[in-house]
């Protein structure tokens, strides 16, 4: 079938008489390019949902890449998400760009023993980091699982109880591991995130295109994903920010843990471990052989979570020689026989 | 050679209305994705505040009596109790005991110098002095925590910046009752990953990974009479706690 659109020469040796483009076919050329014009914008409609508070500018657009920046490139990033945070919350909040420390490396240890599940770590780690409230994000979540097993699948993260610990349970927060040998960071196309110098992976939510493939190569579940723009009550911001940590983020990009480097880095502890009522998060500097997590790690009974994928996280479980009396009903058990009558039975504040 | 000339003509004039009900179709009838984005739930700061978990009698041993701060030596200097046995007590009935076998005052307060507390072999330590004293009976944990395995933390992971304090036993425990009292804990997920899994919803979904499907008291899922009263239960409190 011969097909012209446009009706070019030679078609018809008779036709010289008339004009190249004839009225009617400059018409209906015209209507088609008009019409698929019109389609396209159709199928583009939706960046007219666009909105200021979606933050795109140029400058964001054109901004490079978080280890591409000069100094002062930086600071003028930094200056834009102020301006950004100051013109949708109204507070003029502290933007630092904090750089990893030579000779540090982070670790964190965790002791199941003490840990009584009282959820404290994730919401202290909302409020520090400036996470949505709605949607609902949060970097740690506890599991709750029967004592005498380590399965996961038996776990279970919506456990509702009038009080914690509950004797026959154990239970066991998971956050981003930090590993040394991290699949999230391999997956990412466009270098978005990354391993710092002192173990903790960063993102530059600038850098994000939200393809959640880290989402999907973590084996521990660590990375969130911001389907919608967050909500945060402006009376709830943090603002002491951090450029790769606790900035509000944008629709559309991955966030996750980050040992709340913006404080660590300044040689804080997490927000996590000094909400802890129980002291079961430790945390520090695994180069320093006589650091905390140093001496847990020589001395303890220590075990990663999902050691066979080879992720060698910098998360580190451990336990107590025993579980206090409170959670071991084996010593109620002892005490009872010994004819201590209930000495060591807490009572249920009521 | 005119016949295709006509049905090019068409073609062209056919791309258009089809053209149009593309877009038409893209407008309408691609609307924009709704996020379920949920209420704003707040937890009130007030229930993580960091910081040590109780305040203990400082080293000045001041207790408010009658709205008048006094040393514990004032009252003591006054009489000598009878016995150092808590049962006995007249004064300071408000105090729990339960420390195992630790049932005697004198065990850790010293009997001639109230504002002190004493050692096994009579030595006298402050009450910032604690660990020392715990140490007596506590010997592994003591060792823990001096290595910081056992305890709290504050201020710094770096020891070198003078900032670290790591918290005494008395600023986490209650000396006459040293066992943690339970806690009510923090609301639980409800975030678009993991949703509102609340045992009370979908309790026939048993298959998803993380969903809790071994029932407290170890009852299997499959008692669907369980469910149900689980999940009337619980739609009950729900309720309760929206009210």
């Amino acid at each position: 079938m011969n097909l012209r659109i446009w009706e070019g020469k030679s078609v018809d040796p008779s036709a010289d008489a008339t004009p190249k483009h004839s009225r009617r076919s400059f018409l209906r050329s015209g209507a088609a390019v008009a019409s698929g014009l019109a389609a396209m914008a159709a199928a583009l409609s939706p960046l007219r949902e666009l909105k200021d508070e979606d933050g795109f500018t140029v400058q964001k657009f054109l901004q490079k890449h978080y280890k591409e920046m000069t100094p002062e490139e930086m600071q003028q990033a930094l200056k834009r998400i102020g301006d950004e945070v100051e013109k949708r919350y109204r507070i003029r909040p502290d933007v630092r760009d904090i750089r990893a420390k030579s000779g540090v490396e982070f670790v964190y240890a965790l002791n199941l023993s003490r840990c009584i599940g009282c959820r404290k770590c994730v919401h202290a780690c909302v409020a520090e980091n400036n996470q949505s409230r709605a949607p609902q994000i949060e970097y740690i979540r506890v599991i709750e699982m029967p004592r005498g097993t380590l399965d996961v699948e038996k776990g279970d993260h919506h456990y509702d109880r009038p009080t914690v610990p509950e004797g026959n349970h154990f239970y066991m927060p998971v956050q981003c591991h930090q590993c040394a040998n991290p699949p999230c960071v391999k997956v990412c196309p466009v270098e978005a995130t990354w391993q710092d110098a002192d173990g903790i992976t960063v993102i530059d939510y600038d850098w994000c295109i939200g393809c959640r493939y880290c989402e999907a190569a973590c084996p521990y579940w660590a990375r969130r994903f911001n389907f919608a723009e967050p909500q945060i009550p402006a009376d709830h911001i943090n603002p002491k920010m951090g450029y790769l940590s606790n900035r509000p983020r944008p629709k559309g990009v991955v966030e996750k843990c980050h040992f709340c480097l913006h404080r660590t880095r300044e040689g804080k502890m997490p927000a996590c471990l000094e909400a802890c009522p129980t002291g079961a998060r430790k945390f520090g500097n695994v180069m320093d052989p006589n650091s905390e997590v140093s001496q847990i790690l020589k001395t303890k009974r220590v075990f990663v979570l999902k050691e066979e994928v080879g992720t060698l996280p910098r998360f580190f479980y451990y336990f107590d020689e025993r579980y206090p009396y409170t959670l071991d009903p084996e010593a109620e058990e002892i005490a009872r026989s010994l004819g201590y009558t209930n000495p060591y039975t807490p009572e249920v504040p009521t | 050679m005119n016949s295709s000339h006509d049905r090019a003509a068409m073609v062209i004039w056919a791309i258009v209305p089809a053209f149009l009900g593309v877009a038409a179709w893209l407008f309408f009838a691609s609307p924009r994705a709704e996020i379920p984005r949920g209420e704003v739930h707040l937890v009130p700061l007030a229930d993580f505040q960091p910081g040590a978990r109780r305040t203990p009698l400082s080293d000045a041993t001041k207790g408010i009596v009658n709205g008048t701060q006094r040393a514990c030596s004032e009252c003591h200097k006054l009489f000598t109790p009878s016995t150092a046995d808590k049962t006995n007590l007249m004064q300071h009935k408000e105090i729990v005991l339960k420390h195992g076998m630790n049932t005697r005052c004198f065990n850790c307060h010293d009997g001639a110098n109230r504002d002190k507390l004493v050692l096994h072999d009579g030595t006298l330590v402050t009450f910032a002095e604690t660990p020392r004293l715990c140490s007596q009976c506590h010997g592994t944990v003591y060792r823990d925590w001096q290595r910081g395995m056992h305890g709290k933390t504050m201020g710094s992971w770096d020891a070198s910046s003078g900032n670290q304090k790591r918290l005494t036993c008395n600023e986490c425990h209650d000396p006459h009752a040293p066992a943690y009292q339970l806690l009510k804990p923090l609301p639980g997920p409800n975030t678009l990953r993991m949703g509102d899994q609340s045992r009370s919803q979908e309790p026939e979904e048993t298959h998803h990974p993380l969903r809790r499907w071994s029932q407290p008291g170890g009852k299997s899922p499959e008692k669907s009479n369980h469910e149900d009263t689980h999940k009337d239960e619980h739609k009950e409190e729900s309720k309760e706690r929206g009210s």
